[in-house]
């Protein structure tokens, strides 16, 4: 385990906030990992077990009118953006309830309130999607900036090229975050993409950065430079965070695939553990640490109820979302 | 200069509310001459030919043959120039202002469409509801839909009705499936009826499908009748008497003290009528028509015979009008100069009954002694509608018409 | 004969594509190494080498395109897309490529690819991985749609679809994946264009293609036990589609219902619908139905996607309906 770097600048209320975020992720992934294997949650997960300081670490950096779009595994990006816990539950639950009313489970968990623009089905679709997010921004001058999340195998979809394009040459104040967990469903990073991705953004002229992206400190300090560039008006950036991914590419996948000392090695990078290791460095009485563990306990336990006591979503009422309703003049 | 009207269905007489058009004798775009033959419509009576009233052009059909619209209904836009439409026709302002509105019910981005309230161009649609395959299979049996009754969702006919009517005989070659077909090659001719044909068709159809019939027969002595004609025409002058003017007297006089067989049905309401009229069935080169004679109470019988004579002239010429053809709740059809004995008849739409006239007989009969007595009897046979008559006052109207034959005089009282 | 699951069943047409001709390869999203998402290509890559049997990045439209390519340029390739929503990013190497090469440079060249794509719902999948979108590619002249409904169909389909001359879209049922059907190894390939009568009847026929042609047999049985005969038509392929048969089948019974699990709105059986009321107009005793899912995204929740899908109880309505 590398020990973390910025540990002495930053002040304890900020660890202990970044550990309850990257901890409520985690949790909360945790609790849904045992909710679909016992068939509560219908449909098929991804989760982002081991790549939590990716998401507190960038959104930290965020303000609540930024605006942000992600990927299949948005579980984190959700939560750290504050989507609220019971309705995000609800959702992947499939019920009436949920922040999309049952409509879109995980993979479509979106809330326009806190700038989350959703999760997406479709690799690479969410890039476009924070690009015109960040024209919004631009063209409104509401200082606010867009962030586009993606895994290292959406690189290879030609959007994310065309993206890159569009928001170099039109200037947008947009974050790309690449979460670089060396896999792409089953295959190996090196066998899905012949560049990388601070590379090809130095083709279109956009400058980046690249992050221990467990590291959730690392990650917080890098975006939020990134993010001072981007608000002074400064055009797009982008900000690589290479991670890993403990689990299966969705829940049921075995992972067979992974070499196992890969699989052995994941402990080391768990960016929790990192972070905890910070914490005791800086003498926080574990008191704390522990009632924070207690505090998570008790929010997914209350969602998980509130989860499971949602009422099945009414068929009418989803049909008539298909559209807007237009109110007659 | 262009002046398009509305050429409307027009009111061919006095209790016409509708006519089918049975065919358009000029072309969209076509222009006319007057007096030139536009279209035929086809009423409860017989087929009309509505003649141009100048020159001029045909533009749009509304209607087109075989559908039945409501008297004043647009039919056409054309240019007659200025001329005057028929007078009975409801006039159109400007093909704007009458062009049929379009059907307005259609709820916008609705998935349910109310079909029943779309109707035809405005007027409310007489349309026989059948599924494709029901009109094929009547079609090849030569069935008219109009015979059978729907059985599907909203009164559809569907295939299996038909199949039944089929079974039940309603068709034409169910009927005839008997015959056997001695060569291939010698297939039955066929010609497309006239407008003529089919208009009798229709209104004989609806008649008898729709008016319940009953038959009363009954033989009159037709001595005294004989000798009273002999009577009357012994000198020679004026107008020879028939035996069907004293007929017609002798209805006009059953008629008279029958209230209720001058009486029709009509839309559900019963409506007596205050004259003496009697309809007469003619036979002409077109077919056989029933002209009425119109208030004939008052006449004496040389005043019938003229008025008949001259009627059935005029039915013989083709020149009836519409009027002619409407009014009255009897009809006499006199077969006398065939070799029938009774002849039951349809009752003419409209009407309540009519007297099928048989050929005068000669016939033995036991006289008061048991001893056979050469008599010459006349068969009459009434039809009556259920709907005015029941059987009582049928027979009472016929036991009437018998008295004023078999005592003819009194034909001569006013 | 011998029991054989869907996903095997297109494996093993596969397998003997890719043995009996060295120009037929093979590539996708995870389908070497991996075995596709699916285990569709499972043991391809072993038997065939990486030359013929390709995994590819995330690059729908380049898979596509390079499939539409290497088919100008004398090879038979099979590709696959891993959802059939994920064909939007491919549309244009399938709509203005493969659909139109032989046409436009005026018959040089054909293109001889296969694009494989499950559709389907029934897995709570959610929006965007459930739907069924053959009717897009049904509506673009120079493309063939394929849609089996067992495993027998779907190895002898694919066979016939990897021997056609022109671009196909090869589409399975995700949720057959595992169903098991009879197959014999020895029988032909299925001509592409024919309809096979799944069940004999006389009062109504259900015209279907791919799963929902069981959920149309399913019907015809709680039917049968009512006295009422139904007749099921298997389309197998949608584009080109068996007019003759459906024809025949409805002048025998003169009442039609079209079932597909797609959106019922523009969707195949529209088409049907129109050709049969033109076609067959005079050989209908009732107004033609369609099942089909209603007109909205396929929804996530359980019990949302359950009412979504049409099944055999909505058949049975329309077909009471046809009847009444
Ligand atoms: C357009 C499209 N192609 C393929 C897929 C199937 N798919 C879902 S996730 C995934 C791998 C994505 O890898 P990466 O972007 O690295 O994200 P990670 O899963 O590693 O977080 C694939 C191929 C998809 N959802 N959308
Ligand atoms: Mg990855």
């Amino acid at each position: 385990m590398s020990p973390a770097k910025s540990d002495n600048s930053v002040p304890k209320s900020r660890l202990l906030e970044f550990y309850e975020q990257m901890l409520l992720v985690r949790e909360a992934e945790n609790r849904l990992s045992k909710l679909f294997a016992d068939g509560e949650v219908p449909g098929f997960i991804h989760l982002s077990v081991g790549q939590e300081a990716v998401c507190v670490g960038v959104t930290s950096a965020l303000k609540r009118e930024d605006t942000l779009a992600s990927n299949h595994r948005g579980h984190g990006h959700a939560l750290s953006k504050g989507v609220e816990l019971n309705s995000f539950f609800l959702e992947i639950m499939g019920k009436e309830e949920g922040i999309c009313g049952g409509r879109g489970g995980s993979m479509h968990v979106a809330d326009m309130s806190v700038g989350m623009l959703g999760a997406n089905g479709i690799v690479g679709a969410g890039i476009p999607l924070a690009v015109g997010s960040a024209l919004a921004h631009q063209v409104r001058e509401n200082g606010a900036i867009a962030a586009a999340f993606f895994g290292d195998g959406a690189l290879a979809e030609g959007v994310l090229h065309e993206s890159f394009n569009l928001a170099a040459l039109w200037k947008l104040p947009i974050l790309f975050v690449c979460e670089n967990n060396g896999w792409s469903e089953f295959s190996p990073t090196d066998r899905q993409f012949g560049a990388n991705v601070r590379e090809l953004a130095g083709v279109f002229g956009i400058p980046s950065d690249y992050v221990d992206g467990d590291d959730v400190l690392d990650v917080h300090d890098a975006a939020s430079d990134l993010v001072t560039a981007i608000r002074a008006g400064e055009g797009p950036r982008v900000l690589e965070c290479v991670t890993h991914r403990v689990r299966g590419h969705f829940e049921g996948d075995s992972q067979k695939y992974r070499a196992e000392d890969e699989m052995n090695s994941l402990s080391n990078h768990d960016p929790i553990a990192k972070l905890e290791s910070v914490i005791s460095k800086r003498r926080i009485p574990k008191k704390e640490v522990a009632a924070i563990r207690e505090k998570i306990d008790a929010k997914i336990n209350a969602a998980v109820e509130a989860g499971r006591a949602g009422n099945a979503p009414d068929f009418d009422r989803a049909q008539a979302d298909v559209y807007t309703a237009v109110r007659g003049v | 200069m262009s002046h398009v009207t509305n050429l409307n269905m027009p009111k061919l007489g006095l209790t016409m509310t509708e006519g089918t058009i049975s065919e358009w004798m000029i072309s969209p775009g076509a222009s006319f001459k007057k007096d030139d033959v536009v279209l035929v419509v086809e009423t409860e009576k017989i087929a009309n030919e509505i003649e141009a009233p100048a020159d001029g052009v045909l533009h749009d059909i509304l209607v087109e043959a075989g559908e039945t619209v409501a008297v004043g209904a647009p039919l056409a836009n054309w240019d007659v120039g200025a001329a005057v439409m028929f007078e009975a026709a409801v006039e159109g302002e400007d093909a704007a202002a009458t062009t049929p509105e379009p059907a307005k019910e259609i709820a916008a981005a609705t998935t349910s469409i109310e079909v029943t309230k779309i109707t035809a161009r405005g007027v409310e649609s007489k349309r026989i509801i059948a599924t494709p395959l029901a009109r094929r299979i009547a079609r090849q049996n030569d069935i008219d839909l109009a015979d059978i009754s729907g059985s599907g969702p909203k009164g559809r006919i569907k295939a299996e009705d038909v199949h039944a009517a089929i079974a039940g005989g309603t068709s034409r070659a169910a009927q005839s499936s008997g015959v056997t077909v001695t060569s291939p090659d010698v297939l039955p001719d066929r010609r497309a009826a006239t407008s003529y044909e089919t208009a009798a068709a229709r209104r004989l159809t609806e008649a008898k499908r729709d008016t319940p019939h009953f038959y009363l027969s009954t033989e009159v002595d037709a001595a005294a009748l004989l000798a009273l004609r002999q009577q009357l025409n012994a000198d020679n002058e004026g107008l020879r008497i028939s035996v069907n003017h004293l007929i017609i007297a002798a209805v006009a006089r059953a008629l008279q003290e029958n209230e209720t067989a001058n009486c029709v049905w009509r839309d559900g309401e019963i409506m007596t009528y205050g004259t003496t009229d009697i309809g007469m069935a003619v036979n002409t080169e077109k077919g056989l028509f029933a002209p009425v004679l119109k208030n004939i109470g008052n006449f004496g019988i040389a005043s019938i015979a003229e008025a008949a004579r001259e009627l059935a002239e005029r039915a013989r010429s083709g020149q009836l009008s519409s009027d002619d053809l409407s009014g009255g709740a009897a009809t006499i059809s006199n077969a006398g100069m065939f070799d029938v004995t009774y002849m039951g008849s349809i009752i003419n739409p409209g009407q309540s009954s009519i007297l099928g006239v048989g050929s005068i007989r000669e016939i033995f009969r036991p006289d008061e002694d048991g001893q056979p007595e050469l008599k010459q009897e006349m068969g009459l046979v009434l039809s009556c509608d259920h709907r005015i008559f029941d059987g009582v006052s049928g027979l009472t109207f016929l036991n009437s018409i018998k008295a004023n034959l078999e005592k003819p005089l009194r034909l001569l009282v006013n | 004969m011998a029991e054989v699951r869907f996903g095997k069943a297109v494996n093993m047409a596969l397998d003997d594509a890719l043995a009996a001709d060295p120009t037929v390869i093979l590539f996708g999203e995870d389908v070497a190494e991996a075995g596709g998402p699916f285990g569709v290509t499972r043991g391809l890559l072993e038997k065939y080498g990486d030359r013929r049997v390709r995994d590819t990045p995330i690059s729908e439209a380049a898979i596509v395109g390079a499939a539409v390519g290497a088919a100008m340029s004398g090879l038979k390739p099979i590709v696959e897309i891993m959802f059939m929503d994920f064909v939007a990013i491919a549309m244009d190497a399938m709509v203005n490529q493969a659909a139109k090469a032989r046409f436009m440079f005026g018959g040089q060249c054909s293109v001889p690819m296969v694009l494989r794509t499950p559709h389907g719902g029934g897995v709570n999948a959610g929006p965007q991985h459930s739907q069924c979108l053959e009717a897009w590619f049904a509506h673009i002249p120079g493309l063939k749609v394929v849609v089996p409904s067992n495993p027998s169909d779907a190895n002898r389909l694919l066979r016939a679809a990897i021997a056609d001359p022109d671009p196909i879209v090869f589409v399975e049922n995700k949720a057959m994946y595992s169903l098991k059907g009879e197959f014999d190894e020895s029988s032909e390939p299925i001509e592409i264009g024919k309809a096979y009568v799944a069940r004999a009847g006389n009062d109504v026929t259900i015209v279907s293609y791919g799963a929902a042609v069981n959920t149309a047999l399913q019907a015809a049985d709680k039917l049968a036990s009512r006295n009422i005969s139904v007749e099921v038509v298997d389309l197998r392929s949608i584009q080109p589609w068996d007019e003759e048969a459906v024809l025949a089948s409805l002048s025998r019974t003169h009442r039609l219902v079209v079932l597909h699990e797609a959106v019922t709105a523009f969707g195949v059986g529209a088409e049907i619908v129109a050709r049969m009321s033109d076609i067959g107009f005079d050989e209908l005793d009732a107004p033609i139905k369609r099942v089909g899912a209603p007109f909205m995204p396929t929804p996530f929740a359980k019990s949302l996607e359950s009412q979504y899908l049409p099944n055999a109880e909505d058949v049975i309505a329309a077909v009471e309906q046809v009847l009444a």
